[in-house]
């Protein structure tokens, strides 16, 4: 009986002994999980970049940099910036990984792409120029990145060939049609408008593509200078005055118009150039390369 | 003794899961608390941990729907609907169920999607599963065409509820404020300056009669000097010009009042009203 005893005792120890640890384990590792360790905050801060959801990813990954380093989370903390809109701390997270780090060309490459999207041209151009921070890898794209930043603000552009070359030949008519746009713009003059409907109402309009508004312009002067005239004619002074007064109004609105609209016409004319360069562009992503880690 | 020892340690074991379980209710009572102090932002990543790093997706719901109610506060109603969809597919029971449909149901209220609002409303009124909630269905109805701007519709499906419903009654009165842009016009064309008069703008309303007397009477007096030119321009150019104002007037005030009345009672609604609102 004491015998039995034992080799029962036994064996449901050494079943213990088999299932126990495994438990103990599994419980052992959910115990000890805090989840605000720089591990943990790595290992959310990944699933949260994965996610897409970069304003939270940045977080975590900042947490993580200040206990330990990292060169690829530095990377992508860049990148979660440069993802959200804030390119001022995207360029200057792509600034540490400069030197020494193997990320190194497609941090400097982002670093200028960084500058770019702040739409701050002139410091790009420079930086370009004097081969600051350049990257031998990317050299073209960034190249190409200094030529686009011509097309989008109002800075004279360089020689045509010197534009071109740096794009495919896919793209060079486009281009060229931009090129020439951007150096001849079909502007209209304020003042010729202006003087043109001095003489005839209305024909300042008709000069900046309105014509509907030149010939109502010119219908509405014509036929209110009649009207007073006519009214005077019947001795009818109130009125006679009254549609004087309308003329007068119609005739110097006219001018004023036709200068407005000349003005109008040249804004359109820009923001629509703007609009299909921007969108040409951005549709091929800026010529660039997808990069990310 | 060693079986003693076995037993004992096998007990310890037992204990741990408990304790686990504490790290993520701690969590979790840390993002509540984020979420109660309307850290809307700081909830959603304590939640979005917490979700991550529960591998046995015990909190799945509650994180799914509590997300979704902070993107729902913080207006960013895309999200919040697509975590309530996520709570109502890991919803446990049909009250968890009901709950995140009612949410989605609420938050297209607020993003004025009210097609999809209407159609969530039908689908759970169908459901056999919420036969008892008919009336909570009909108020978050009444509320779509609150927020729709159709105050009669909306009336009638707070009578549903109850005849003398305190909306139902609100939602009329909203409804007789507000003035017909159809007659405003009518009369316009008969009386010149009516229709404004009618919406309550009686400056302009009498200025425009003003200015259709004199144009007609100058025109009138030009046929009758038989100025027949002079008089068929006048007549287009000016009386004419003013009788096509006074209706297009008409139109734009009763527009104007009706937007008015309406943003009143949204107003009152918002800052004024107790009862649940989308």
């Amino acid at each position: 009986m004491i015998f039995k005893t034992k080799i029962t005792e036994r064996l449901l120890f050494i079943f213990l002994l088999i299932i126990i640890p495994p438990t103990t384990i599994n419980c052992q590792l959910t115990t000890d999980r805090n989840l605000f360790t720089s591990k943990s905050r790595l290992q959310f801060g990944n699933y949260l970049y994965m996610d897409r959801d970069y304003l939270r990813a940045a977080g975590e990954f900042k947490e993580f940099l200040k206990s330990e380093s990292n060169d690829t989370i530095v990377f992508r903390l860049a990148n979660c910036y440069f993802k959200i809109g804030s390119f001022a701390e995207a360029a200057d997270n792509f600034k540490g990984l400069f030197f020494g780090t193997q990320l190194s060309e497609e941090a400097r490459l982002l670093y200028y792409e960084s500058i770019f999207f702040q739409n701050d041209y002139k410091s790009l151009r420079e930086l370009a120029e004097e081969k600051i921070y350049f990257s031998s890898k990317y050299s073209q794209e960034i190249e190409r990145l200094k030529y686009i930043s011509y097309f989008l603000d109002k800075s004279t552009l360089p020689d045509e060939n010197i534009v071109l070359r740096n794009f495919p030949d896919s793209v060079q008519s486009r281009l060229i049609s931009f090129y020439q746009q951007k150096k001849f713009p079909q502007h209209k003059s304020p003042t010729t408008a202006a003087i043109l409907s001095t003489f005839i109402p209305g024909a300042g309009k008709i000069y900046t593509g309105e014509i509907g508004d030149g010939i109502t312009s010119l219908i509405a002067t014509a036929l209110t200078t009649y009207l007073a005239i006519s009214n005077f004619k019947a001795d009818h002074q109130f009125r006679g005055w009254l549609f004087t007064g309308v003329a007068a109004f119609f005739y110097v609105g006219n001018i004023y118009g036709s200068a407005a609209s000349a003005q109008i016409y040249n804004a359109r004319i820009q923001f629509s150039f703007d609009k299909e360069v921007k969108l040409f562009f951005e549709q091929r992503n800026y010529f660039l390369p997808k990069i990310d880690f | 003794m060693k079986f003693r020892f076995a037993i004992i340690f096998f007990l310890s074991a037992l204990l741990f899961p408990v304790k686990a379980q504490d790290h993520l209710s701690i969590q979790f009572g840390y993002a509540n608390n984020l979420f109660n102090s309307k850290l809307y932002f700081d909830a959603i990543t304590e939640y979005k941990r917490l979700q991550f790093f529960d591998s046995a997706k015990t909190y799945n719901y509650d994180l799914n729907f509590k997300i979704g109610e902070c993107y729902k506060a913080g207006a960013k109603y895309d999200f919040a609907v697509k975590y309530f969809s996520f709570a109502e597919l890991s919803a446990r029971n049909d009250d968890e169920y009901y709950d995140s449909k009612t949410q989605i149901i609420r938050t297209n209220i607020l993003r004025r999607t009210t097609d999809r609002a209407l159609q969530l409303c039908d689908e759970l009124e169908k459901d056999q599963r919420f036969i008892s909630k008919k009336d909570e269905i009909n108020y978050w109805r009444g509320w779509t065409y609150i927020f729709a701007d159709d105050w009669e519709k909306a009336a009638k499906s707070f009578a549903k509820i109850n005849f003398r419903h305190e909306l139902k009654i609100f939602a009329e009165q909203t409804d007789k404020a507000k003035v017909s842009v159809t007659f405003a016009k009518v009369i316009s064309y008969i009386l010149p300056g009516s229709g404004a008069i009618y919406c309550g703008k009686f400056l302009s309303g009498l200025m425009s009669l003003g200015w259709n007397f004199l144009a007609g009477f100058w025109t009138i007096n030009s046929f009758v000097e038989d100025r027949i030119f002079d008089g068929v321009v006048i007549a287009e150019l000016v009386w004419l010009r003013f009788y096509r104002g006074a209706i297009q007037n008409a139109e734009e005030f009763a527009v104007e009042k009706n937007l008015e009345v309406a943003n009143k009672s949204l107003r009152y609604l918002q800052n004024e009203y107790k009862g649940i609102k989308p």
